[in-house]
């Protein structure tokens, strides 16, 4: 038997590699019993050096790289760069082409949601919602392909426009699926607000405040959820949204519940504005030209992403490829969130407090400074990455 | 309050045939803007390199055996392809575009993802010069490089 004057710290380690979600990040908790008391995080496991890769290719080249910084919000991410380079350049793309950004952004935006809710609900031991989610998503990702020709990285995104017009047809198409979803999105709406066994699992918990959300910096639905006015579809209308407003959902009560009700309102919201840009899409063109050389200067571009505000500062030196990109995804502030509310949660509320803010790992992994333990620091470059990850894997293999 | 919401949904789908595809029996119709392997026309390609140079996954490569004359070939990476669709968009002659039926592109070996385009005598010769540039790298792995003469 042992007795101790002071209770002794137990710490739960989770991850990098965990059940809990799909990407790796690791976590410790403290906990007393079954209460958290003290709680760290550790990311940088899905660093991909992105950024510095993007200075080794052409402007055109880069938007396809940045496309492939998030895997479900893809198209916002395209977006975001090309307008920046279009800002940059002094072009802009016609109003057609802007109004296909928003339908595709949107449209996303439901596929992201929906694929969240499916996560939650799962985290939530709900498997039933999950399944039904995410066969709806099959619709909206149907959709996409209707438009764009694929169902995840839709490069509807040129410079200066985008690839693919909507014909009548497609927009009818849209226009019966969304008559779909909008059901669906309705019955979620009264299944997460209704079911008891859910509500348990989310009803006064993670509650985050009002004056919380503003000190930690959070962005998004997770911010809205607690009341925070703060959406950059309404506070800086970019691409089509000076013409086809969304209206901004505000939720006050900050808690799990809050979170799922106001992605599902977002969805109601969604589908409006893209039934109201399809049915008075702007004439005319749906690309312009853009010059191969960007002239110098730099430029900030944000945008609402699925997660939240997303912004990239664009550096240009007058070549053909970037001088500096720089990402910052919605996740990375958001992560404040989870260990600022674990404390004094208990340890089976830790996975859904942490799927609450529809985290994204290795979006928000950006760093590529070495820092010495003598002091000073260096950079690598493309070449040294490369070499990097071929050594790594040769060793792996024991090749 | 409803103790099942979902019930409804449970009673449906008991009753419903599975709604997964049969898949290699039953295909399922692909939209017009599906984005599937790339497609090149010699008799409308100027030689200009655009695709080339926008193409993010370095999939494309134009030899330029007699710009006069028009005798190109075009090595199409398939592996390497991400079906982005810029090619088409820098081609200012239509001479590239991304098919909407050939997406079935999945092969037991590595040889069909090497796809040469351009008439049979100059791939021919490309062919060579690509063995040979590649001799003693992965020669073994190369050899069975046999040109996809369109």
């Amino acid at each position: 038997m042992h007795t101790s004057e002071h209770r002794e710290q137990f710490i739960v380690p989770i991850g990098p590699q965990h059940p809990a979600l799909k990407e790796p990040g690791h976590f410790e908790f403290t906990v007393d019993g079954e209460t958290v008391t003290a709680a760290s995080a550790r990311l940088g496991y899905a660093h991909r050096g992105i950024e510095k890769a993007c200075e080794q290719r052409t402007w055109v080249q880069n938007l396809y790289l940045f496309e492939r910084v998030c895997g479900i919000c893809s198209h916002i991410h395209a977006t975001c760069y090309a307008a920046a380079v279009e800002k940059l350049a002094g072009v802009e793309a016609p109003p057609r082409a802007q109004a296909i950004r928003e339908v595709v952004a949107e449209l996303e935006r439901i596929h992201s949601h929906l694929l969240w809710l499916g996560v939650a609900a799962h985290e939530a031991g709900f498997d039933t919602l999950f399944m039904y989610t995410w066969r709806d998503r099959e619709t909206v990702m149907d959709l996409l392909e209707v438009i764009t020709g694929n169902r995840v990285n839709y490069s509807a995104n040129i410079l200066g426009g985008v690839k693919n017009d909507i014909t009548p047809e497609q927009s009818a198409e849209v226009l019966k699926g969304l008559d779909f979803l909008e059901k669906r999105i309705q019955h979620y709406l009264h299944v997460v607000q209704n079911d008891e066994f859910f509500l348990q699992r989310t009803r006064g918990i993670g509650v985050t405040t009002k004056e919380m959300a503003e000190r930690l910096g959070i962005v998004g639905p997770t911010a809205r959820a607690s009341g925070v006015a703060r959406d950059v579809r309404v506070d800086s209308p970019y691409i089509a949204y000076p013409q086809f407003p969304v209206n901004m959902m505000v939720e006050e009560s900050g808690d799990l519940e809050a979170r799922t009700v106001i992605r599902i309102k977002e969805l109601t919201e969604s589908c409006r504005v893209i039934r109201q840009i399809l049915e008075n899409m702007p004439e005319g063109e749906i690309e312009t030209k853009m010059p191969r050389r960007i002239k110098e200067g730099e430029v900030l571009m944000r945008v609402e992403a699925p997660r939240g505000e997303l912004w990239y500062f664009v550096k240009s030196n007058g070549g053909e490829k970037p001088e500096r990109v720089h990402v910052r995804t919605p996740t990375i502030p958001n992560m404040a969130s989870v260990v600022a509310l674990a404390v004094g949660h208990q340890l089976a509320d830790i996975p859904m407090i942490l799927a609450g803010i529809d985290p994204c790992f290795s979006c928000q992994d950006r760093a590529v400074i070495v820092n010495y333990a003598k002091g000073g620091h260096d950079h690598w470059t493309w070449e040294d990455l490369r070499r990097y990850g071929i050594e790594y894997y040769r060793k792996q293999r024991r090749v | 309050m409803r103790i099942a919401t979902m019930i409804g949904d449970i009673s449906r789908s008991l009753f419903r045939k599975p709604v997964t595809r049969q898949y290699p029996f039953e295909k399922s119709a692909t939209p017009k803007a599906l984005r599937g392997r790339v497609e090149w026309d010699a008799a409308k390609c100027t030689g200009c390199n655009l695709c080339v140079r926008d193409c993010p996954a370095m999939a494309l490569d134009l030899h330029i055996l007699d710009r006069k004359n028009k005798q190109f070939v075009m090595r199409y990476h398939l592996d390497r392809c991400v079906f982005c669709a810029q090619c088409e968009e820098s081609c200012r002659f239509d001479a590239i575009h991304l098919s909407d039926k050939k997406w079935e592109l999945a092969a037991l070996t590595q040889d069909p993802f090497d796809i040469f385009y351009g008439e049979e005598n100059n791939v021919r010769t490309v062919v060579e010069k690509v063995l040979k540039g590649n001799a003693g790298q992965d020669a073994g792995k190369d050899s069975g490089a046999k040109a996809q003469a369109k």
